[in-house]
């Protein structure tokens, strides 16, 4: 800018100009920010590199030095504007939008929410069990000044021991210094007192001591056992591990009876088909979409959803359309008195929160105790009929979000109406035309040109009308005998949620990530359609 | 309730608009003004009684004596504010408003001046990868947030592990979220508004010395009020009535609820009980938007159909 005339001459103007700003205060202002923004990343930094959590330390790391460079370089010009809304979009959209590609392809869900290794660790350690035969201890848990946790032994027969991380040292008279809550053993360890115990309490529950040393002989044992695993506070128990993993071949294999288990899609199975719970984290390729195209619990609800979705959305566009627009045919009239009154009442429905109005509208139509049953005198069951495939709770749906959209519709109509030239209704008229003509062959053609991406926006909101769904049926009433959460009235973005989400049948994020993904392809390919055809497209300039 | 037929309503619209009427007509009396003017009176009559029927038996429910849903009736017979206190009394209903103001304004705030500076560089600046830019934004929208819930919630829960003030669970987390759709259809309205603004008020401002930083502050920002408190609002809106990711993020906590999964919770629990203080939460809580339309209606007409028709 300094071939510019104007350009700045004061130290502190050339020293803002050279890092692109335009003033002294522009200057500060930039520089509060990026110290605000660097401040922040040093702290995130800070936090993430002991924890050796790379992924999220290289985006604080990219997303901080692009920052700090586009602000201070002079040739990022669009850049400094695009810039921090881009990050946001990258990081809250566009990163969910891969992962849940990502989800699509995996078994994430219950039963399936830990990484390999934590499954793996939790297999084996659920296989250590207590035989029934098996010695059991009073212990006392004990600490050492550096925290290492210790377990006074006393077998059947009164004798003593010491257990450690370890092992079983050897104890000898003497070692034992003291009595009740007052003893300190081998000089090191002592009780730990009611107030300490709070704290390590699931420490201590999962402390078990490795059966080896000098002292293994004198135990008594009967049984091949590998370890003394604390049971209460109190007690403690030689306990068996049943599965063991070998690293080598990445194989559990059940030390008993010598089934192998290998991983198999995130399940540890054997060749018979028995499977160790819990499952792992684990890409499964187009499993999941298979399963929504061929398996029969899924398939069923899925399609009938997927129908329902697209005629809930263009009933929802065509309904709130026709009604909003016939209104707003009516209202348009210079001479009609009170104009804006009426227009501000029937916006109403739609300025009022949606999830407000839904729940508002489920009890309206309660069967029972609904007020419009009750002043019609009749119990009909708007919400909750299963006949003809739930086509009444269809239908309520429908006429509710028509309450719900038709507020809209009037707006954006009479918007355009308004604004549409006189002077060519005014020449039809002269030519003759009556009005349901001026109607049809401009009013309407003209009208349809303006809000024709509105109407598919409309429609790819409605495709996603979560809140009228989930806030007035809940997606019910169910369809009978699916193994999914499936309702009449679920659109894919219900059934999607409710499969990830709603609680009882277990939570199948997998699944779901792929009807997500199913769902923006159906809304792109036809948005892409609708656009293209209104040439909305085409004017980008 | 024959309102409440929208066909019955067009049709009739129709047949009574075949009659056409000569617009130098200053007064046409009778049957004539019936057939011109009269019906309409009847039509917008009938569409303000469907719009307004739910609401009627909304406010007649917050003050009625009986709380639960089964005591509805056309026409009160006592008026009570009891449901406004039980409800005031067992849940912490403002705190659920003031959570969804917050976080909505907030991040509507936020979103405007985002959304703002993308459209600046939009409609002012030429760049490469200016038009795969405006369809990225436009083909993002295609895969709205809510639909990958999953992945942000458990994005959230990951986050929890080293920033649990971010996390899942945190207010803060659901703002942040929020954020993420900054850029969308208001970019498209601003840059369309921005597009309007002559661009000789620019370049003078150039030849004088001014950066864009101050050409965006001082002249498109100011210029451009009407469109950035359209968007805003919308986006407000939007935001506070948003549902599925609050539910999901904001975890268990009565007091971290926004008002929608706060009274969400309330009603589902015991449906007809509380119908009476609900009904008595759901007026308050639609207060701020319903006045935010009525007194910004004529900026957000022209807003609306701005973004579809300019795009």
């Amino acid at each position: 800018m300094s071939n510019l005339p104007g350009a700045p001459v004061s130290f502190a103007d050339r020293l803002a100009d050279r890092l692109g700003a335009g003033s002294v205060a522009g200057l500060l202002l930039k520089f509060l920010f990026l110290g605000v923004v660097n401040a922040l990343a040093l702290y995130a930094i800070l936090t993430l590199l002991p924890l050796r959590e790379w992924t999220p330390l290289a985006v604080v790391v990219v997303a901080t030095a692009a920052l700090d460079y586009v602000y201070l370089s002079k040739r990022t010009l669009p850049l400094k504007f695009l810039l921090p809304g881009t990050i946001a979009l990258l990081i809250f959209q566009v990163s969910p939008v891969l992962y849940t590609a990502y989800i699509g392809f995996t078994n994430y869900g219950t039963g399936n929410v830990l990484n390999e290794q934590q499954a793996i660790g939790r297999i084996i350690s659920d296989s250590v069990t207590v035989p029934d035969d098996a010695v059991r201890y009073r212990s006392t848990p004990l600490q050492n000044d550096a925290g290492d946790l210790a377990l006074l032994l006393e077998d059947p027969d009164g004798d003593l021991f010491l257990g450690t991380e370890d092992g079983l040292p050897l104890l000898e008279e003497g070692d034992i210094v003291g009595e009740g809550a007052a003893r300190v053993i081998l000089d090191e360890f002592r009780p730990i007192t009611l107030g300490e115990l709070g704290d390590r309490e699931a420490e201590i529950l999962a402390f078990s001591v490795p059966i080896t040393g000098e002292v293994v002989d004198e135990l008594d044992l009967d049984l091949e056992a590998d370890a003394i695993s604390v049971q209460t506070f109190n007690t403690a128990a030689v306990a068996v591990q049943r599965l063991e993993y070998d690293e080598v071949t990445g194989e559990i294999r059940d030390l008993e009876d010598g089934t192998v288990y290998t991983a198999v899609d995130g399940t540890f199975t054997a060749e018979d088909g028995s499977t160790l719970r819990p499952g792992f984290r684990d890409t499964i390729g187009f499993d999941n979409y298979r399963r929504v195209l061929t398996s029969p619990a899924i398939r069923g609800p899925f399609f009938r959803v997927f129908v329902w979705t697209f005629a809930f959305a263009i009933l929802s566009v065509l309904t709130t359309f026709v009604l909003g627009l016939a209104l707003a045919l009516a209202l348009n009239d210079p001479r009609m008195k009170l104009r804006r009154t009426t227009r501000s009442l029937l916006i109403v429905p739609y300025a009022l929160p949606s999830f407000m109005t839904a729940l508002i509208w489920q009890g309206l139509l309660n069967t029972s105790f609904g007020p419009i049953n009750q002043i019609l005198g009749v119990s009909i069951p708007w919400l909750t009929s299963q006949a003809f495939a739930g086509a009444l709770p269809k239908f309520s749906v429908v006429l509710v979000n028509l309450w719900l959209g038709f507020g809209y519709m009037f707006l954006i109509t009479t918007g355009a109406l308004q604004a549409m030239p006189e002077e060519v209704k005014e020449a039809a008229r002269v030519d003759g035309a009556s009005g349901w003509q001026i109607l049809r062959r401009i009013t309407l053609p003209l009208l349809l040109v303006a809000v024709g991406p509105l109407l598919i926006a409309s429609f790819a909101f409605n495709f996603n009308n979560f809140n009228t769904v989930f806030l007035l049926t809940g997606g019910g009433p169910p369809i009978q005998g699916t193994l999914t959460p499936a309702g009449h009235t679920d659109i894919l973005i219900s059934f999607s949620y409710r499969l990830a989400f709603a609680g009882g049948r277990g939570q199948d994020f997998g699944l779901a990530a792929a009807i997500s993904t199913i769902i923006f392809f159906l809304v792109a390919i036809f948005s892409y359609i609708g656009f293209k055809r209104t040439a909305v497209l085409e004017d980008i300039n | 309730m024959a309102a409440t037929d929208p066909l019955s309503t067009a049709a009739d619209e129709r047949r009574f608009d075949a009659a056409t009427f000569d617009p130098t007509d200053s007064g046409p009396k009778g049957a004539r003004w019936w057939r011109e003017v009269g019906w309409r009176y009847i039509v917008g009559l009938l569409g303000v009684a469907f719009a307004l029927m739910p609401v009627y038996f909304v406010v007649l429910a917050s003050v009625s004596p009986v709380a639960t849903l089964s005591g509805a009736q056309l026409v009160p017979r006592a008026v009570t504010l009891d449901n406004y206190r039980e409800l005031f009394d067992t849940t912490p209903f403002f705190t659920w408003l003031w959570n969804s103001i917050k976080i909505a304004g907030g991040a509507a705030f936020a979103n405007m001046f985002l959304s703002a500076m993308a459209a600046y560089a939009f409609a002012r600046l030429r760049f490469a990868g200016r038009r795969p830019g405006l369809l990225t934004i436009l083909l993002v929208q295609m895969f709205p947030q809510l639909l990958a819930n999953g992945a942000i919630f458990l994005f959230l829960v990951n986050i929890s592990n080293y920033f649990p003030f971010m996390g899942f669970g945190t207010q803060l987390g659901l703002f942040l979220v929020y954020l993420g759709g900054a850029l969308g259809t208001n970019t498209w309205l601003m840059k369309g508004f921005f597009d309007t603004v002559p661009k000789e008020l620019d370049e003078s401002a150039l030849v004088d010395g001014a950066t864009h930083g101050q050409i965006f502050t001082r002249i498109i920002l100011p210029l451009s009020l009407p469109i950035l408190v359209v968007a805003g609002l919308l986006s407000f809106i939007f935001l506070f009535n948003e549902f599925i990711l609050a539910s999901i993020l904001l975890g268990q906590a009565d007091a971290n609820q926004t008002l929608a999964t706060g009274l969400f919770r309330f009603i589902d629990q015991n449906y007809g009980q509380q119908w009476g203080p609900f009904a008595g939460g759901a007026l308050i809580g639609s207060l701020p938007t319903l006045l935010m339309f009525l007194f910004l209606q004529r900026y957000i007409v022209s807003g609306l159909t701005a973004g579809g028709v300019k795009g």
